[in-house]
């Protein structure tokens, strides 16, 4: 079977943050996501106990190049500074391209 | 029955041994947590609960004893969110954000704050009028409300402030450019090394100018915010049940009575304990907020719970509604702020507002406020304590 290469880009954010970044992925035309809740260690301590506001979200998204630039600029630019977010992108094979934007 | 049986009635209850039970769990890190699910329903239960019996007994007497105390709460909110703001900006130093954070976190209502209240009271047998379910759905948003309006407007009013400053220094430039023309100036490299150091303030400038549009645009649209507020599921449940408990009344409520009544207080103890623990968690953070957040979490809801006592007494409220409303009066919301303020204010720091409300003011009122606002209101009632 033919693969395809593809991005990944994960994002993993606090809970309250989430609703922004999908904003941003519709606002780029991003049609689809899976996202979980996570818990972790990081600069703002154990993530994922207490109030429900504490937790972590890791969202996946599978998106072609020039969409996880346009994607990750916006979320540095505008999100970056009030909220816990780290994120990286990957190299992935998919059997169907097109389903990608 | 004396002042010490009152404090030792109060301190020895379930609901506050539970409390400090959560905190040691979490001290001594402990793996003892309430599972997620039931911590999530614990609050929706609660207030289902509240309104319900708020619903029923509103029926009873009726919408026009409440009109007055609902005013005079909105008005004391509204008042307590401003004057808060002021003391925290003027002499706490924090900067807007966290200063309208926490002057809303405390002008808010505690929803958890009220149902120990309502223990309390059942506990020394005393009742209260059963309207204050509504006064707390109501009073729930305002604070919010006024806030991030407040908070909103102080950011567009900065951005103008730093653009006016912006012009005014360009043409100041193009002055001072033109004079340096006039005057010939032969030394070429110091006027590119001024130009370079414009620029580089122009820029820092308008960076500063981005940033706080940014913290304006996230969430400007109040429509939005007030939705949200409003849509938000505490006061939907809450108001909600008020009116279910007023259509169903007493005989309907026969039916659910074994679980919106006498599961309330074993509930209530079971969302206790997590509070317990998730406030012991937070208990490290306290030296982080510093001396005079501390002082401020302590000292204020003194104060307001006194200022609530006494205008209820003086409105003609019974002992234990003077009580409830001293309660609401002095409680910080550190259920509903946090989801509101991380959105709607993200620049603010929520460790703050959710250290001090959680971890400083909640077992505050619940061990010691609570016993002396009830001597308060008992004395300004005539009664003996």
């Amino acid at each position: 079977m033919r693969l395809y290469n593809i991005k990944l880009l994960t994002i993993t954010c606090e809970i309250m943050a989430q609703n922004f970044v999908k904003d941003i992925l519709k606002k780029h035309k991003i049609t689809g996501y899976t996202s979980y809740e996570v818990g972790g260690l990081g600069d703002r301590g154990i993530r994922g106990q207490g109030l429900p506001e504490e937790k972590n979200v890791k969202i996946e998204i599978v998106l072609t190049n020039e969409s996880a630039e346009k994607v990750v600029e916006e979320i540095s630019r505008t999100l970056f500074a009030d909220y816990a977010i780290i994120l990286y992108l990957s190299d992935v094979q998919v059997a169907r391209p097109e389903q990608f934007t | 029955m004396d002042i010490l049986a009152i404090v030792q009635a109060n301190v020895l209850t379930p609901i506050v041994l539970f409390f400090i039970l959560g905190v040691i769990a979490a001290r001594i890190k402990s793996d003892l947590r309430i599972p997620d699910a039931i911590s999530s329903i614990l609050p929706i239960y609660l207030l289902a609960a509240i309104g319900l019996h708020g619903g029923i007994e509103m029926r009873k007497t009726g919408f026009e004893s409440m009109v007055i105390p609902m005013i005079a709460a909105i008005v004391l909110s509204i008042i307590m969110t401003l004057y808060h703001y002021q003391i925290l900006r003027k002499i706490g130093k924090f900067n807007i954000f966290d200063s309208y954070a926490l002057a809303s976190t405390y002008g808010a209502v505690g929803a958890v704050t009220f149902s120990v209240g309502l223990s309390f009271l059942r506990s020394q047998s005393i009742s209260s009028e059963g309207y204050l379910a509504a006064i707390l759905a109501v009073l729930e948003p305002i604070s919010f409300i006024l806030s991030i309006f407040l908070v909103n407007s102080a950011a567009v009013k900065n951005i103008q402030k730093k653009r006016e400053q912006l012009l005014s220094e360009k043409e100041l430039q193009k002055k001072s450019s033109s004079t340096d023309i006039l005057k010939d100036h032969p030394k070429q490299e110091v006027a590119t090394e001024h130009k370079k150091a414009e620029h580089n303030h122009t820029f820092t400038t308008s960076k500063e100018v981005d940033e706080l549009q940014k913290s304006v645009t996230t969430k400007s649209n109040m429509l939005e915010v007030l939705h949200e507020t409003i849509t938000g599921k505490a006061i939907v449940i809450l108001l909600g049940s008020i009116v279910i408990g007023y259509v169903i009344g007493e005989h309907g409520f026969e039916s659910i009575k074994i679980v919106f009544d006498d599961l309330f207080f074993g509930a209530l103890v079971i969302f206790l304990l997590e509070m317990g623990v998730v406030a012991g968690q937070r208990l490290s953070d306290i030296r982080k907020v510093g001396l005079f957040l501390i002082i401020f979490a302590l000292v204020i809801p003194t104060l307001n719970g006194t200022i609530g006592v006494v205008t209820f007494t003086y409105l003609g409220l019974s002992t234990g509604g003077a009580v409830l409303f001293g309660t609401l009066m002095a409680s910080a919301s550190f259920i509903a702020a946090p989801a509101i303020f991380r959105t709607a204010i993200p620049k603010a720091n929520p460790s703050l507002y959710l250290t001090s409300a959680l971890g400083i003011t909640f077992p505050y009122i619940v061990i010691v406020l609570l016993p002396v606002l009830l001597i308060l209101s008992t004395t300004l009632h005539g009664g003996t304590i």
